[in-house]
C-alpha cells in the first residue's frame, strides 16, 4: 500500500528525514517511535501534503508516487492523517465540515453525495459506536475543545471518512485511559485486511491497545531498528539508547 | 455639482424657522465642503475626492413625484410590518402585524409643514462641525418619525424599505428618521437598502434615536445587494436606564458607505452593543465609526467588527469609548478582525479608549491578517480544495458575528442574504 524509499525531507536547511525508507503492506498496522526530534512528524505531514519542506525521494501510495500529488488529492486517494494539534476554525460548524469533507471524498470516487439526513444518522451510529459525545459535532471545529475532545473528533472523523491509510500523529499525546481507549477502539475498529495504519507515538502505552504489527524506532530521520511490538516494551524499559545502542 | 441651495429654498418654502435653520445649515456646509481627509473622523474616507471621482454633476433630487414601488423588492416568507421609503421619500405604511393606536408614524415631509410638530425636532437641526449633517439640515424634505407608546412590544420586526429607482441617478438624497421608543417597549428593527438599476446616486440619511427607559431596539441595518449607491448614516441614540440597543450591520454591497454610531448611554443600567460584518470585493470602500459614550455609572457596551477584503477594497473601522468620570462601573468591549486578502486590498483599524472615570472595565483589540495556513492545510488534508477551505474559513470567520444576533427569524434572514452574497464571491 504504501512504499517509501530514501525519502529526504528538510525544512528552512535543517534536514530531518534522511533516505528514509518504509513499506507497509495492506492491512498492517506499523508503529513508529522515536525521540523528541527524530522526525515522525515530518514524515506524517509530508506524507499528507503540507507545504515548506524540500523533499526528495519517492513515496507510492498504492503503486503512484504522491510526492507531487496536491494534498486534496491525497486526502480523496484514501490517506488520513490524524493530527498531533488540530486547529482550530472559529465559524466553522463541525457537522458542515465533517459533511462536507465526506462528500467530496465520495465525489472524487464518482459516488453519489449523501444529503444532511443521511450524513447526521452516520454521524449518530458512529459516534455512539465510539461513545463519542455527538454534541462536540455542532460545536465550532475545534474550538475550546479540550485536548481529549479534539484527539476524539480526529478519530470520529477518520471512523466517517473510512480511509485505506490512516496516519496517527501522536494522537495518544496528552490524552487519560478513557480518551486513549476512545482512539484504539477507533482504530482497532476499523482495523481490517484491507486497510492499513501508521501510527506515530512516544509511548507504548497505546500500543497495549492496538497491537502494531511491526514496530520501528526512528532516530535522527532515519529508522534503527525494526521489530514486532515486544519492541515497544523494551524501549519503553531500556529507552531509546539502550535500544539503539544495542544494535 | 450643482446643489442649488436657491431654487430648493423656493420650491420647499415652508415655515419661516425651518427656512432660517435651512439657510445657516447651508452656509456651514458651504463653507466647510464635503469631508476630506485633514478632519480626523474622515482621516482614511477622503469624501470630497470619492465624490468628484464619481460624480460630475451632483444635484440635489426634486420632490417625489411617483408612489408605486417596485413590489418584487419585499422580503418573502418572512413576516413583518413594513415602512416603504422610495428615493428617501415616505410612501407607504403597513403594520398589520401590530396594534396601531400604539404606533404613531408620521411623514417628515408633513411634519416638516407643522409648527406643532416640528418644535418637536427642531432642536434635531443644532449641530456640530459634521458637514454632511449641515447638508442634510439644509436640504431635508422627508423621512419618517416613529414614536411607539410605552409598554408596547411589537409582535413582529419593522422592516424600513430604503428603495431606489432610476429617478436618483445622479442626485443626493437628504432625509431622516427619527425613532422614539416609550417606557418598557420593544422593537426589532430592519433598515434594508436596495437600489433596483446599477446607478450612481448618494444618500444622506440621519438618524435620530430616543431609547427611553427599559425599552429595547435591536436595529439590522442590511446592505447586501451589489450596487452603486454611496451612503452616509449618521445615527444618534440616546439610552436610558435599564434600555438596550443593538446594532448589527451587514455591510455588504453598496461601492461606498460610512456608517457613524453616535450611542449617549446617559443613565444607569444602559447598554448598546454595535455589531457587524464587512465582505468588500471590486473597488468597494465602507466604512464604520462608533462613538459610544458611557456618560453614566453601570452602562455597557460591546463592539464586534469581522471585515474581509478582496481586489482593490477598502474597510476601516474606528471604534471610540469614551468614558465620563461620573461613569463608575463601566463595562466597554470592542475587537475588529480583519482578513486582507489581496496586494490591492487594506483594512485600517482605529480604536480609542478615552477614559475618566478609575473604577472600569474596558478593553479593545484589534487584529489584521490573512487566512492562517494551518487551517487551509487541516481542511484540505481532509479532501476540500483550496477554493472550498478557503470559502469554509472566511464564512466561517464572518459567520461568528452573525451567530451574535439573538433573533432567530433576522437571524436566519440575515445568514441568506449573507450566503447568496458570499456564493458570488471569488475566493
Amino acid at each position: 500500500m504504501l512504499d517509501i524509499s530514501n525519502l529526504s525531507a528538510s525544512i528552512e536547511g535543517k534536514n530531518i528525514l534522511k533516505n528514509f525508507n518504509l513499506k507497509i503492506k495492506t492491512g498492517e498496522v506499523h508503529a513508529i517511535m522515536g525521540p523528541n526530534g527524530s522526525g515522525k512528524s515530518t514524515l506524517a505531514n509530508v506524507l499528507s501534503g503540507k507545504k515548506g519542506y524540500k523533499i526528495e525521494g519517492k513515496a507510492f501510495f498504492e503503486g503512484e508516487d504522491i510526492l507531487n500529488t496536491p494534498i486534496e488529492e491525497r486526502a480523496q486517494k484514501g490517506i488520513f492523517l490524524a493530527f498531533q494539534y488540530p486547529t482550530e476554525i472559529p465559524g466553522v460548524n463541525t457537522n458542515n465540515f465533517l459533511k462536507t469533507s465526506l462528500n467530496t471524498i465520495r465525489k472524487s470516487k464518482g459516488l453519489k453525495e449523501i444529503d444532511t439526513l443521511e450524513f447526521l444518522k452516520l454521524v449518530k451510529e458512529k459516534s455512539k459506536k465510539l461513545k463519542i459525545e455527538e454534541k462536540i459535532l455542532s460545536r465550532q471545529l475545534n474550538v475550546g475543545f479540550s485536548g481529549g475532545e479534539k484527539k476524539k473528533n480526529e478519530i470520529l472523523q477518520m471512523t466517517i471518512l473510512e480511509p485505506k491509510l490512516g496516519i496517527l500523529d501522536e494522537t495518544d499525546s496528552g490524552l487519560d485511559i478513557d480518551a486513549l481507549r476512545v482512539v484504539s477502539d477507533g482504530v482497532n475498529s476499523l482495523r481490517n485486511k484491507n486497510r492499513s495504519f501508521l501510527i506515530i507515538t512516544h509511548y507504548q502505552r497505546l500500543l497495549d491497545y492496538i497491537k502494531p504489527d511491526f514496530v520501528h524506532v526512528l532516530v535522527d530521520g532515519n529508522i534503527v531498528k525494526t521489530g514486532s511490538s515486544n519492541l515497544a516494551h523494551e524501549l519503553e524499559k531500556d529507552g531509546y539508547e539502550g535500544v539503539t545502542s544495542a544494535k | 455639482m450643482n446643489l442649488n441651495f436657491e431654487k430648493f429654498q423656493k420650491t420647499n418654502l415652508g415655515l419661516k424657522k425651518l427656512n432660517d435653520l435651512r439657510s445657516l445649515s447651508f452656509k456651514k456646509f458651504e463653507t466647510l465642503g464635503f469631508p476630506t481627509r485633514r478632519q480626523e473622523n474622515w482621516k482614511y474616507t477622503d469624501l470630497k475626492n470619492i465624490i468628484s471621482n464619481n460624480f460630475s454633476d451632483l444635484q440635489i433630487i426634486e420632490n417625489q413625484k411617483e408612489s408605486k414601488f417596485n413590489s418584487k423588492f419585499l422580503i418573502k416568507n418572512f413576516e413583518h410590518n413594513r415602512i416603504v421609503l422610495l428615493n428617501g421619500h415616505f410612501i407607504e405604511k403597513n403594520l398589520s402585524f401590530e396594534d396601531q393606536k400604539k404606533i404613531n408614524i408620521k411623514s417628515l415631509n408633513t411634519a416638516l409643514k407643522s409648527e406643532k410638530d416640528f418644535d418637536e425636532i427642531k432642536n434635531y437641526f443644532n449641530d456640530d462641525d459634521n458637514s454632511m449633517i449641515s447638508l442634510n439640515h439644509a436640504f431635508v424634505n422627508d423621512g419618517i418619525i416613529i414614536d411607539v407608546d410605552d409598554k408596547y412590544l411589537f409582535n413582529k420586526p419593522l422592516i424600513i424599505y430604503n428603495l431606489f429607482d432610476k429617478v436618483v441617478e445622479n442626485k443626493i438624497i437628504n432625509n431622516k428618521v427619527f425613532i422614539s421608543l416609550g417606557k418598557g417597549s420593544s422593537l426589532n428593527l430592519v433598515d434594508f437598502y436596495k437600489s433596483e438599476h446599477n446607478i450612481k446616486f448618494f444618500n444622506n440619511t440621519v438618524h435620530n434615536y430616543t431609547i427611553k427607559k427599559n425599552s429595547i431596539l435591536k436595529k439590522f441595518s442590511i446592505n447586501s445587494s451589489i450596487d452603486s449607491s454611496y451612503n452616509y448614516n449618521s445615527t444618534k441614540i440616546k439610552s436610558y436606564s435599564n434600555s438596550i440597543f443593538e446594532n448589527f450591520i451587514l455591510s455588504l454591497g453598496p461601492n461606498f458607505i460610512k456608517n457613524e454610531i453616535h450611542c449617549n448611554l446617559l443613565e444607569k443600567f444602559s447598554s448598546c452593543f454595535v455589531n457587524g460584518i464587512m465582505l468588500l470585493t471590486g473597488n468597494q470602500h465602507h466604512e464604520l465609526k462608533t462613538n459610544i459614550n458611557h456618560k453614566f455609572e453601570n452602562c455597557k457596551s460591546s463592539q464586534l467588527v469581522k471585515s474581509v477584503l478582496l481586489d482593490n477594497s477598502n474597510g476601516t473601522y474606528q471604534g471610540k469609548i469614551y468614558v465620563d468620570k461620573c461613569a463608575q462601573k463601566t463595562n466597554g468591549y470592542q475587537l475588529s478582525k480583519a482578513l486582507v486578502l489581496s496586494e490591492g486590498s487594506g483594512f485600517n483599524s482605529k480604536p480609542e479608549l478615552e477614559i475618566y472615570a478609575d473604577d472600569v472595565k474596558c478593553s479593545h483589540g484589534s487584529t489584521t491578517g490573512n487566512i492562517d495556513e494551518n487551517s487551509i492545510f487541516y481542511l484540505m488534508s481532509r479532501g476540500l480544495t483550496k477554493d472550498q477551505a478557503n470559502k469554509m474559513i472566511v464564512e466561517g470567520f464572518l459567520n461568528e458575528v452573525i451567530e451574535t444576533i439573538t433573533e432567530p427569524s433576522i437571524k436566519r434572514l440575515v445568514a441568506e442574504l449573507f450566503i447568496e452574497r458570499i456564493n458570488k464571491v471569488n475566493l
